[in-house]
Order: C-alpha cells, then sequence, then structure tokens
C-alpha cells in the first residue's frame, strides 16, 4: 500500500480538526440530557470518508479515537476497545454510502437525460433526479451514516464491554445520536460544497 | 475567548527519573502490555496487584500523585453515575437482593459489576496519563515509528502514518489560532455564541465551521506542493538526526514487567472473577 502526499496532509488536517473540536469543546453540542453533550468531533472523519476515499476516512478516524483514548470526555473511552475501535468504521462507512448513492442517482438519472439531448441541449427540467435536492443527498446520507456508525457502535462496544446497561446505552444513543445526526448530515453538505470550490479540479 | 492558552497536548511532566529516562519504545509497549492485562483483570485480587504496581511506578517517577489523578476530577459525577447504573440494572438469575424499590434492585451482581467498572476505568485512565505525563509527544512519535517499521514488510506504510499524526499535532496550534479569530470575528459582527437554547447555540457554530474547515483544506494544498517540490518519499532511505538506543536500564524494565505480567496472568487464572 502506497499513501500518496496528499493523503497523508489530508488526513494530518482532517485529525488536527477533530482534535482541535475536542480540546476548545466547540465539537459539543450541549444538548438538555443527564448525560450532558453531544458530539460533532467525527465530522472531520465523515469529511475525511467522502472528500478523498476510505484510506483517509481509516487514517483520520484512528487519530481522532487516539485522541479521545489519550485524553478521554467519558469515562468509558479510557478503554481502546470503545474509543478507538468503533471509530476506524465511520470514514469508511460514509464512503461506502457516499460512493454507492452517487451511483445509484447517475444510474436513475441516466434515462432521464437522454431525452434532453436529442431535443437539442435545452435546459434540465426542473425538479427531478437533475435537482439540486438530488445531488446534495449523497453527502447528506453519508453524513447521517457516518454519524450512526459512531453512535451505535461506540454504544454498543461500551454495553458490549459492561459500562452501562442495554437500557442506557439505548437511551443516550437515541437522545444523543438523533441530534448529532442530524447536525452532521447538515453540516456534511454545507462544508463539502464550501470545500470543493476551492480544491484543484478532481480527477 | 483565548482557545490557544488553554490548550494542552499531552500533559508532559519533564523530570530525570528512571521512568522518564526510559527509551519510548519500552514505555508505549509496557503501557499497551499493561492495558490489554487490565482488559482481562476481573478479580479484587486481580486490582490489588495492578494497584500495588501502578503505585509504584508512579512513585519512581517522582510525579505528585495528586498531580497524575488531576484529570479524574471532571470525571467522578459520571462515573458515580455508571456505578449507580450497574448497581440497579445489571442482574443475574441467581443473584442476591440486598434492596428493593418499585422496580429498581440493587443485588450484589449489579455492585460486584459496578465495581469492576469503576476499578477498569481509573486504571486504564491512568496507565494512560502516566505514560503521557513522563514521556514527550515527540518521544511518543518517535518511538511508534520505530515499532511500526517492522510493519513495512507487509505492506504498511508506518513512517506515512506516523507523518499524518505529526501534522495532525502541529496543525492543532496553527489551526487554534485561525478558529480564534474566526470567532472573533463572528462575534464583532454581533454573534453571541453563550445565548440562545442548544438549537440556536447549535446553529452559530455553522458559520464557524465553514471558514475554519476552508482555511484548514487551504493550507493543506499549500503544504502538499510544498512537500511535492521537495520531493517527499516516504519512509524510503530515510534517516534521522536522533536515533533511540535500547539500554540497561529497559532491559531492567522488561524483566520487571515481564514478572509482573507473569504474576498478574497467573492470578487471573487461578482467582475466580468478581462477577
Amino acid at each position: 500500500m502506497n499513501l500518496s502526499v496528499r493523503k497523508i496532509v489530508i488526513s494530518g488536517i482532517l485529525g488536527a480538526i477533530a482534535i482541535l473540536l475536542g480540546v476548545t469543546r466547540l465539537g459539543f453540542i450541549p444538548v438538555p440530557t443527564p448525560a450532558g453533550h453531544a458530539t460533532i468531533m467525527h465530522i472531520p472523519v465523515i469529511l475525511g470518508g467522502v472528500l478523498e476515499g476510505p484510506v483517509v476516512g481509516l487514517i483520520t478516524g484512528a487519530i481522532f479515537g487516539l485522541f479521545s483514548f489519550l485524553q478521554p470526555g467519558a469515562p468509558f473511552f479510557a478503554d481502546p476497545l470503545v474509543s478507538i475501535f468503533p471509530r476506524l468504521f465511520i470514514g469508511v462507512v460514509s464512503y461506502l454510502v457516499y460512493f454507492l448513492s452517487k451511483k445509484a442517482i447517475t444510474l436513475a438519472s441516466r434515462p432521464a437525460a437522454e431525452p434532453n439531448l436529442e431535443a437539442g441541449g435545452s435546459a434540465p427540467p426542473p425538479g427531478g433526479l437533475q435537482s439540486k435536492t438530488v445531488q446534495i443527498l449523497p453527502y447528506l446520507l453519508a453524513g447521517a451514516f457516518g454519524s450512526a456508525t459512531n453512535t451505535v457502535l461506540v454504544m454498543s462496544m461500551a454495553t458490549w464491554r459492561g459500562y452501562l446497561p442495554a437500557e442506557v446505552s439505548i437511551s443516550i444513543g437515541v437522545l444523543h445520536g438523533v441530534p448529532e445526526l442530524i447536525v452532521a448530515a447538515i453540516l456534511t453538505v454545507i462544508l463539502v460544497q464550501g470545500i470543493q470550490r476551492i480544491r484543484p479540479s478532481e480527477k | 475567548m483565548e482557545l490557544t492558552k488553554n490548550i494542552t497536548l499531552g500533559v508532559y511532566l519533564p523530570g530525570r527519573s528512571f521512568i522518564h529516562n526510559l527509551d519510548p519504545r519500552t514505555k508505549i509497549l509496557a503501557a499497551a502490555g499493561i492495558i490489554v492485562l487490565l482488559l482481562f483483570t476481573r478479580s479484587y485480587s486481580a486490582f490489588a496487584l495492578s494497584a500495588i504496581f501502578i503505585g509504584a511506578l508512579v512513585s519512581l517517577s517522582g510525579i505528585p500523585t495528586g498531580y497524575a489523578l488531576r484529570g479524574l476530577k471532571p470525571m467522578l459525577p459520571v462515573l458515580a453515575i455508571m456505578w449507580v447504573f450497574q448497581l440497579f440494572l445489571f442482574k443475574t438469575p441467581d443473584a442476591t437482593v440486598y434492596f428493593h424499590w418499585w422496580i429498581f434492585e440493587a443485588t450484589d451482581a449489579g455492585l460486584h459489576m459496578g465495581n469492576l467498572i469503576i476499578l477498569r476505568v481509573l486504571f486504564l485512565f491512568t496507565v494512560t496519563t502516566f505514560l503521557t505525563l513522563t514521556t514527550s509527544v515527540v518521544s511518543l512519535t518517535d518511538g511508534l515509528e520505530s515499532l511500526l517499521k517492522p510493519l513495512r514488510m507487509i505492506g504498511l506504510p508506518s513512517q506515512e502514518l506516523v507523518m499524518t499524526l505529526v501534522i495532525a499535532l502541529r496543525f492543532v496550534l496553527i489551526l487554534a489560532e485561525e478558529l480564534e479569530k474566526i470567532i472573533k470575528a463572528q462575534m464583532a459582527r454581533g454573534v453571541a455564541f453563550d445565548r440562545g437554547n442548544f438549537i440556536q447555540k447549535t446553529r452559530k457554530i455553522f458559520p464557524v465551521f465553514l471558514p475554519l474547515f476552508i482555511g484548514a483544506f487551504k493550507r493543506a494544498e499549500e503544504l502538499i506542493v510544498a512537500m511535492d517540490a521537495r520531493s517527499y518519499t516516504g519512509g524510503k532511505g530515510r534517516t534521522k538526526m536522533k536515533t533511540l538506543h535500547m539500554g540497561r536500564a529497559d532491559f531492567m524494565a522488561a524483566l520487571i514487567l515481564l514478572a509482573y505480567g507473569g504474576l498478574l496472568i497467573f492470578i487471573i487464572i487461578s482467582t475466580k472473577p468478581m462477577i
């Protein structure tokens, strides 16, 4: 396996943002539940997966996991099986969801695009599969699934390792996971569109 | 908002003790070994042995015990809640009931389960904190790089992986300064970050995140060009100015650790687990 300079640098900088969100506590949303804060520290990992592929997603996830293991925000993150292991999957799942949903949309929109070309290059019809809403759908789904991966895997590991009873894990998972999922999905769409504007043209 | 002043990455406390002077590779491997053993520790006597051993390590390093455990303070309320959850919600069919109220039952199984997770978290936390207290971030990454080197043979780009970690650590402070500027700029435009309910507060992070990420990606593109221009080719043929050396102290530390590990494994196997 070879890592290009691009992959090394982007993983490193996204990892830096994940650490920064942790140390400044900017990555915590003050959700009013007894357990305290929901987190959006995993957004850089989702972005790594979506923008640069599964390898960058995996490495960024590992840096995020390592940091939350060395400076744990909640007691059970002192266990590497809860803090590091689940984080390796966030970026990979985000990439897969992004890749598959983008492919599905391309396949589904192909027949609809043909009659347009015959009509002499007229503007695509409003709505339908060419609309902006559909174009951002892969990012929205990648953000949502990446966030859900974090919630589900961390809470399952915490339960399996015996730190929390299943009932408590499920209620924390729902109370924190849902706002995290919504914020992650929206932020992924906004950030990807913003970042793609300044990046050199993609291959 | 003084973000850059409050950032502590690793809480290295310089010193000249036996532990401080050990090779970082010895310390990383030892910490990893102790952590793995702790994940399998399920009896009070094994925890007692770990307490003696880790206590001896802390006193040998000359780090004040209070300082080593300072990071635990904010976690204590959550730990207490976790203990109560286990006490009332963990059940086994044959458990003795101590106390019964409405749908809650405090059983001996719950008590032991609560104790087990609290002890495990406390010990894991102490070991990782102790590693970062006695080893600087630079020697940690150096040690990690050297330890991962053999994995190059199975195709793992160890040097490049450590490079990502180094870039991440370097950029935390640079990005923190940028973040501070962004937050101040938004405050100057009238954004009150500390007001509103949680939905309003969450919406206020959007105009901070976008410039932060765009700024970070601009820096990333510049760094990519800079590294390419200097022909960075990863780990191949790379040499170091300061090389790591294992000495007699590391050999002694390895022997002590092996003795401790052997004794602990014997106790884990021969004693009855608490749950």
